[in-house]
């Protein structure tokens, strides 16, 4: 008797506990796998633009079967982004699950408002994980960049991912950054930070639609194109491939690249590949109390390709070579951060430097520290090699008899 | 005594490794940024320092009342009847740290794992699991610990391994750059949880087998908890930064989501927080053992068991009522749990010791 009752007690706790379901369950057949997020603003509101995977076609391995779209794009509008977020049950038959999200594009004109209030709610997500890229959508909207069919990667958030990944490597003009850089930038009021610039090349209109990729020429494409300049949270100019690169270069991003110079006699063109790029900043302060910032550079390089007659075989021409190269590094690095200092915005952290170095002044220094960026003199010091002239030894264009 | 068990030294080392560490590999890298920035680490290591010498405290009052619990010593130096309120007192610290570690793992569940599950259902499966784990006394108990230590570490290892290639070597600069200052308020904060929680092992203590050696094994297990804690501390400064690591309400975790090798070894953060589901187990277990403990001693009781459910169901209405909101946590973590702790950690027991010495005068 003792023991049935027991076990009765005990069926009914196991059933207890199976009743009131699963809370947090959630099928695969629920979600809907949200790769791609969009910001615009929209008068006082946000626009929430999410890139929506459309599982069928994804899954199957003949490829595009019919006319079927590989993602959805669907917008909603709402004072904040995780009401917007939630809204867009109206639409979908799905709830929105960012957990896998790639990339997060944000439209130029809120860029230009400030980022700041709609950051928190992302950061605050539990879905979200911090692993993706964050974009500016240049003189368009985060919407329209979503919506455009790309070549290749069929999501085209997986392709703006990759294009950044890659290009970052291999290119030095574009930044990757991730949301904890982001916050981390953002939570410092006296670090500002740059963003990478993604345009619309053609007619959006038709990136949309399915024969954007009817011929082997998309046309309309997705294109990186220079850094959106922040001073704290918000968008106040661009810097342009020459300047993005500087920046890459003094932030130690650079990987490889390649740049040209100017023949030193002739017309033409030497092209340089960057296979080697390391850079240090060190800040201080000198006697008087004034901050300054010491950039060290040291790159090798390889001659890749010479539109002009000149001898590579010989030392002393290399070493010309050398001469020019060092000085465009330095032309571009001051242009750079003379660009910086023109809309007092501290991108390059060398705040943070100063602070490192000389904590106890810093706090007399950070109160007027946007002006004293402006001013910041900063030294720089190069020092570059050319290694190799790859596999032939004088140009082409050399022709002597 | 009451528990009939007996431990050895080491699975007194195995459960001080998981007492220290227990909740605090959670929550203490956030708080411990918030006061000493970049030196979070300098702060942990300091406090491990401070909290070795309250361990210090702790063994010598072990030797001087051998095989006397908190209770006992309390009535052997203070009398019966004021040792019998300090122990009254003792049950409720122990009791409010037990709903308080409890509530850390439901807020912990609901903000980051399991969000629609109603808090109470997380709290009332841990619990059973702890109960069902302290029932039959320390000696089992003690038993599961050396069981579970291993896989701790070797998440632990794992993590620290994995997170290499995400350090930010320039985070940890400027050291000691703001004076002492603010790393003497970060070392306050994690010396008042965990290192003054460390005072229940005066429970413990007594059912040691070898208790000559107890100090010695005691003080290794706090050290090394507190070197993991330390480290903690230091990989979240060198991951996330001092501003990331303060805004983080769960800041090891957010570590454990950088993890990330060659696109496929990632998303590893449930894994990860495995550690602190084993470490916050074997602290609540404990704290719920010291409870029910003393308040068997208190009223005389031939046997514990029957306190256990009574206790228990208290505890689950006491976890959610304890406080309202995570802000109101913070708030007491940071700036009144110090205070709060003092007494039992310090105050108590060198009224134990001043108590003995007078004893000692007069008779």
């Amino acid at each position: 008797m003792q023991r049935k009752r027991q076990a009765l007690i005990l069926l009914c706790l196991c059933v207890l506990g199976l009743a009131p379901g699963c809370w947090d369950s959630r099928e695969l057949n629920e979600l809907a796998i949200t790769v791609g997020l969009g910001l615009d603003k929209s008068g006082d509101n946000v626009k929430v633009t999410t890139q929506i995977v459309n599982p069928g076609e994804v899954a199957s391995k003949q490829g595009n079967q019919g006319n079927r779209m590989p993602f959805t794009t669907i917008s909603s509008t709402e004072q904040t982004v995780i009401e917007a977020l939630r809204k867009q049950t109206i639409i979908l038959p799905r709830a929105v699950f960012t957990s896998h999200l790639r990339i997060l594009v944000i439209g130029e004109e809120l860029a230009r408002d400030g980022i700041l209030k709609v950051m928190d709610g992302l950061s605050r997500n539990r879905e979200m994980r911090s692993d993706f890229y964050i974009i500016v959508a240049r003189d368009a909207e985060a919407e329209d960049i979503l919506a455009t069919l790309t070549p290749m990667e069929r999501i085209s958030a997986y392709k703006m991912f990759k294009t950044l990944e890659m290009s970052a490597e291999e290119w030095a003009p574009t930044v990757d950054v991730e949301m904890d850089q982001l916050l981390h930038d953002l939570a410092n009021p006296l670090k500002d930070t740059v963003l990478a610039g993604m345009v619309i090349e053609g007619n959006k209109e038709v990136g949309s639609e399915a024969h954007n990729l009817d011929r082997s020429k998309p046309f309309t494409s997705l294109v990186f194109s220079g850094l959106a300049l922040f001073r704290d949270d918000k968008l106040v100019d661009w810097l342009n491939s020459q300047e993005s690169k500087g920046y890459n270069y003094i932030m130690n991003n650079v990987d490889t690249t390649a740049g040209h110079l100017a023949c030193p006699d002739g017309d033409g063109f030497i092209a340089m590949e960057v296979t080697h790029a390391k850079s240090s900043i060190n800040g201080s302060v000198d006697q008087e109390g004034e901050p300054f910032i010491d950039l060290s550079f040291q790159l090798e390089e390889n001659v890749g390709e010479a539109q002009c007659e000149m001898d590579l075989s010989d030392t002393a021409s290399l070493e010309r070579l050398e001469r020019v190269a060092t000085r465009q590094l330095e032309e571009i690095v001051r242009q750079t951060i003379a660009k910086a200092q023109r809309n007092k915005a501290d991108i390059f952290g060398f705040g943070e430097r100063i602070e490192d170095a000389a904590p106890r002044e810093w706090l007399r220094l950070k109160d007027d520290w946007r002006e004293r960026f402006a001013k910041l003199k900063v030294n720089i010091e190069v020092d570059l090699k050319v290694r190799r002239i790859g596999t032939t030894i004088n140009p082409l264009s050399d022709r002597k008899e | 005594m009451l528990d009939k068990g007996r431990i050895g030294l080491h699975q007194l080392t195995v459960l001080a490794i998981l007492f220290t560490v227990g909740s605090s590999v959670l929550i203490a890298p956030s708080s411990l940024a918030y006061e000493a920035r970049e030196d979070a680490w300098i702060a942990a290591l300091l406090a491990l320092v401070v909290g070795l010498l309250a361990v210090g405290l702790y063994n010598g009052l072990a030797r001087l009342f051998p095989s006397a619990t908190l209770v006992g010593m309390a009535r052997l130096s203070l009398g019966r009847w004021l040792g019998g309120a300090v122990s009254w007192l003792y049950l409720g610290y122990f009791f409010m740290l037990s709903a308080l570690v409890l509530r850390n793992i439901g807020d912990f569940m609901t903000t980051q794992v399991l969000p629609k599950t109603p808090i109470q259902f997380i709290h009332i499966f841990f619990l059973l699991v702890v109960v069902a784990g302290i029932r039959n006394g320390l000696e089992p108990f003690a038993r599961a610990a050396e069981i579970f230590l291993p896989w701790v570490m070797l998440f632990f290892v794992t993590m620290v391994v994995l997170l290499p290639p995400e350090f930010h070597i320039e985070n940890l600069q400027p050291v000691l750059g703001y004076g002492i200052k603010p790393v003497l308020r970060g070392t306050i904060s994690l010396f008042s949880t965990p290192y003054t929680e460390v005072v229940l092992f005066l429970m413990i203590i007594p059912l040691v087998r070898k208790r000559d050696r107890s100090g010695k094994a005691l003080l290794t297990g706090v050290l090394i908890g507190g070197l993991m804690l330390a480290i903690i501390a230091l990989l979240s400064i060198l991951v996330l930064g001092a501003d990331l690591a303060t805004k983080q309400a769960f800041p090891s975790y957010s570590l454990a989501k950088k993890i990330s090798i060659g696109d496929f070894l990632e998303r590893l953060e449930v894994v990860m927080a495995g550690i602190w589901f084993i470490t916050i187990y074997f602290k609540l277990g404990l704290c719920f053992y010291a409870s029910t403990m003393i308040l068997g001693e208190l009223t005389g009781a031939s046997d514990v068991k029957p306190f256990y459910l009574p206790l228990g169901l208290s505890l689950l209405a006491l976890s959610i009522v304890i406080y309202p909101n995570f802000a109101y946590f913070v708030t007491f973590a940071s700036r009144v749990d110090f205070l709060y702790s003092l007494p039992f950690a310090l105050g108590f027991p060198l009224l134990f010791w001043i108590g003995w010495l007078i004893r000692g005068r007069l008779g």
